[in-house]
């Protein structure tokens, strides 16, 4: 299958969306195009149908749902924008350079000694936002390697390589955002 | 130039032909039904004038195989004399094992050897909770046919969101014994918001905060041109104005030094315990009065702060829901435009208290909160049976707990997340741990626990039919969809071979098909030739239905999407169908569905990616047009 095969096949998320195939996306079209798409095929519209209609309508409301989850969140786009150059992330685990784990270790120790704070909720607040900040950086230099990427006549795989360790990167930061997240409730409810 | 019109896609093209749709909001205390009058949706009142009906059912006897019952305000009335044989809160029960329902129960459950659900013994006999909602549902289909004057097309039943996929297909399964067409199970917050929503039209987010009978849910929806999003659900599905009920409960029997109450007695004081929690949404105390075993009357009062006291723990709990919810909605409070507060239970001062300081803004209470869940119901209802609405309105729900199935070493491993928007499917890779293993047994348990035994088991079933291959060396797809209901089904598929393997599911907390089918038979307890007609009616009806479906899609769309001759080989099948159906071969007619659906399966393909073009395409051309 060629690059340019891959990215207009008609049935990819993005079109299937309206949407250009693209790592920056205009979230207001997408909403906006996501519930015109649902006005008209949505099981609702078809609880008269025949059989064959409603169970068409879910599968396709199933199929719009997840492309409207996988393309609203940056992580799951760019896994998604990978998988169609035939990368499944977490095989090249070796690309991420040392520090970067380095750095992951830190964080997770700091996380884990939390509870031990004199005030927890505040010192998860701090780690959260710099949880953040930092996925928002790889989010812009994504955008910027990912426009390389898609606007490339050739394949280019040493950017690929480059653009896939980026986005391993981020899921590291995700799950991390996740614990704190976690973390962030039990406080709570023991408060 | 006359305008041309044209209809709605997935609407029928009889406009003027008024469908009969209704409301169902099926609650823990009181049920109610609604359906549309000249526009505006209106609980409808029995013929004393009552709107709520109370969902207690008392058992009589049984004649032949029917079950003779009273329900509603006789059967309450009747309640403290009968305790046994007088059910309430049933809906505490649907779709709950043994161990779930003993807790504050009176009545003597008894499970039988071939069935995973609960019976509770009657003088009528052995009664599951399907069956005793199934008595609810008939009397509130009675009444609505009574005030219509006619047959009711469909029904919607409203679920509190937090219901698990046991508790929702339990209330399906009862709306079947009843002889309701189910059109949609909806979330009773989400009901409430449709009911609010489309009076006040306000677009932004709204908190739907529900606590009723014996269910507590809060959702979190967001209001865009005439879209209903929910962000996030959460609830407890275990607590309720029962529980403020029981606090008192509690407190009377310490008070009164009474160790060992019996069914009588424990029911006369939960009903002096209510009496007294509506007292205290008015005054500042309640006098209690109860009359024990030997004659004597314990006689006390309660006040307001006393009891307060008692329901501030029960009511702290319904806050940590609301927090969870505020997190995987992503907003903080003041994002947040107005609180709704739905259930009987919102009336209690201390509730409006805590929950308005807690989202740091009024509640509203403008709609009767016992009456706004049944009347969305009968709003949306009536959207779904395609009468012409004004207002072109979606519901875009969530599934309230998360999906997993079990694997090694007892883990729960999520498939689908809590608040994903439904429908839902998602495919799941499994592989084979032994040479030659033909058959693997799978574990699908809802809830968010890393342990699968604080999780509630769904269902197992079994694989089977695998190819025999090395180990690792077959790839089989289980494919987990929830539809528009939040109900679950499975399908699996060995990928490397194509072999569709065979699901067996067995429902941990539901009943099995063949006995739901032999309860409904037992409801039509007369002769074969009953049955059969009645099979009859239904296959002519589902006959009619598909003829009406598949006319309206020819007039939509039958020139643009078909050639000459497909449009004739359907139009042919169709007046083949609707010959056939005069008839009474109930086997002919369903055959011939069968048929009709199979020549008409590529035309429905092509509708559906039609209707996402237009719906794409449509957008650009109003744009040139405003």
């Amino acid at each position: 299958m060629t690059d340019s095969i891959k990215k207009n096949h008609p049935d990819n998320y993005f079109s299937l969306l309206g949407l250009p195939v693209s790592f920056s996306i205009d979230k207001e079209t997408l909403t906006t195009n996501y519930h015109d798409i649902q006005k008209s095929i949505h099981p609702d519209k078809f609880a008269n149908a025949t059989d064959r209609e409603r169970c068409l309508s879910v599968q396709k409301a199933a199929q719009i749902n997840d492309a409207l989850q996988t393309l609203k969140n940056p992580l799951q786009r760019s896994i998604y924008l990978l998988s169609r150059y035939g990368i499944e992330l977490g095989e090249n685990n070796n690309s991420i350079d040392p520090a970067f784990l380095m750095e992951q270790m830190e964080l997770r120790e700091n996380l884990s000694q939390v509870n031990d704070k004199d005030d927890p909720l505040g010192e998860l607040d701090t780690i959260l936002d710099d949880v953040k900040s930092r996925i928002n950086k790889i989010i812009s230099g994504l955008e910027n390697l990912f426009h390389e990427l898609l606007s490339a006549d050739e394949q280019d795989d040493e950017l690929l390589k480059k653009t896939s360790a980026q986005v391993l990167k981020m899921q590291f930061l995700n799950r991390l955002q996740e614990e704190c997240l976690d973390k962030e409730e039990d406080l709570a409810d023991q408060l | 130039m006359a305008l041309l019109q044209i209809s709605e896609p997935g609407q029928t093209t009889a406009p003027h032909q008024h469908k009969l749709a209704i409301g169902i909001d099926l609650g823990t205390t009181n049920s109610l039904v609604a359906s549309l009058k000249s526009g505006m949706a209106e609980t409808i009142a029995d013929e004393d004038g009552h709107h709520l009906l109370p969902s207690v059912v008392q058992f009589l006897g049984k004649n032949n195989s029917l079950y003779q019952t009273d329900v509603g305000h006789q059967a309450q009335k009747n309640a403290s004399r009968d305790p046994l044989n007088t059910i309430s809160s049933v809906k505490r029960y649907m779709g709950r094992g043994l161990e779930d329902i003993k807790k504050h129960s009176i009545y003597n459950f008894v499970t039988e050897e071939d069935s995973v659900v609960p019976r509770i013994r009657t003088i009528a006999g052995d009664v599951s909770a399907v069956e005793v909602s199934a008595e609810i549902l008939k009397k509130l289909k009675q009444r609505a046919v009574d005030a219509l004057g006619g047959d009711l097309t469909g029904a919607l039943i409203t679920v509190p969101a937090y219901f698990d996929d046991a508790q929702r297909q339990a209330t399906k399964d009862a709306a079947k014994l009843a002889g309701l067409k189910v059109l949609r199970l909806i979330n009773e917050p989400t009901a409430a918001a449709v009911a609010y929503g489309l009076d006040s039209g306000s677009e932004g987010i709204h908190v739907i905060y529900d606590l009723g009978g014996g269910t507590f849910d809060i959702s979190i929806l967001k209001l865009t041109k005439g879209v209903f999003e929910v962000l996030a659900t959460a609830g407890d599905s275990a607590l309720g104005g029962d529980d403020l009920d029981h606090a008192i409960t509690d407190w009377i029997l310490a008070e009164a030094q009474i160790n060992d109450p019996d069914a009588v007695l424990l029911r006369t004081i939960l009903d002096a315990a209510r009496q007294a929690k509506e007292t205290l949404s008015e005054q500042d105390s309640a006098s209690l009065a109860v009359e024990l075993p030997d004659g004597s009357i314990w006689e006390n009062k309660l006040s307001l702060q006393q009891f307060e006291k008692l329901i501030k723990p029960l009511i702290r709990k319904t806050l940590v829901p609301c927090r969870r919810t505020l997190r995987d909605a992503n907003i903080e409070t003041d994002d947040i435009q107005d609180v709704v507060m739905v259930g009987g239970s919102t009336r209690v001062p201390l509730v409006r208290q805590m929950v308005g300081e807690f989202f740091a803004t009024e509640p509203l209470v403008n709609i009767d909160p016992d009456k706004v869940v049944a009347i969305g119901a009968a709003r949306q209802a009536d959207v779904l049976v395609g009468n012409k609405s004004d207002e072109e309105m979606l519901l875009l729900d969530v599934t309230p707990l998360s999906l997993g199935l079990e694997t090694m070493g007892g883990l729960a491993e999520k498939v689908i997340h809590r608040n994903t928007t439904i429908p839902v499917a998602r495919a799941q890779d499994f592989t084979t741990f032994k040479d030659g293993q033909t058959a693997m047994a799978i574990h699908v348990v809802q809830g968010e626990r890393e342990l699968i035994s604080d999780c509630r088991s769904l269902a197992r079933f079994e694989l089977r039919g695998i190819p025999p291959m090395v180990a690792g060396a077959a790839r089989i797809r289980v494919t987990f969809q929830i539809d528009a209901d939040g109900l679950l089904s499975v399908s699996a598929r060995e990928e490397s071979s194509g072999v569709e393997s065979r699901i067996q599911v067995k429902p941990s907390y539901g009943l099995s098909d063949g006995e739901i089918e032999s309860m409904l038979k037992d409801s039509f307890s007369y002769a074969q030739d009953d049955i059969d007609a009645r099979k009859l009616r239904e296959e002519q009806v589902e006959a009619g239905r598909v003829v009406e479906a598949l006319q309206a899609a020819l007039v939509e769309d039958g020139e643009a999407l078909l050639s000459a001759d497909e449009r004739s080989t359907i139009r042919q099948a169709i007046d083949e169908l609707i010959e056939i159906s005069k008839g009474s071969e109930q086997r002919a007619i369903k055959l011939k569905i069968e048929s009709v659906d199979k020549i008409s399966a590529n035309f429905a393909q092509r509708r559906m990616d039609a209707s996402i073009n237009k719906a794409l395409a449509g957008k650009k051309v109003n744009k040139l047009n405003q």
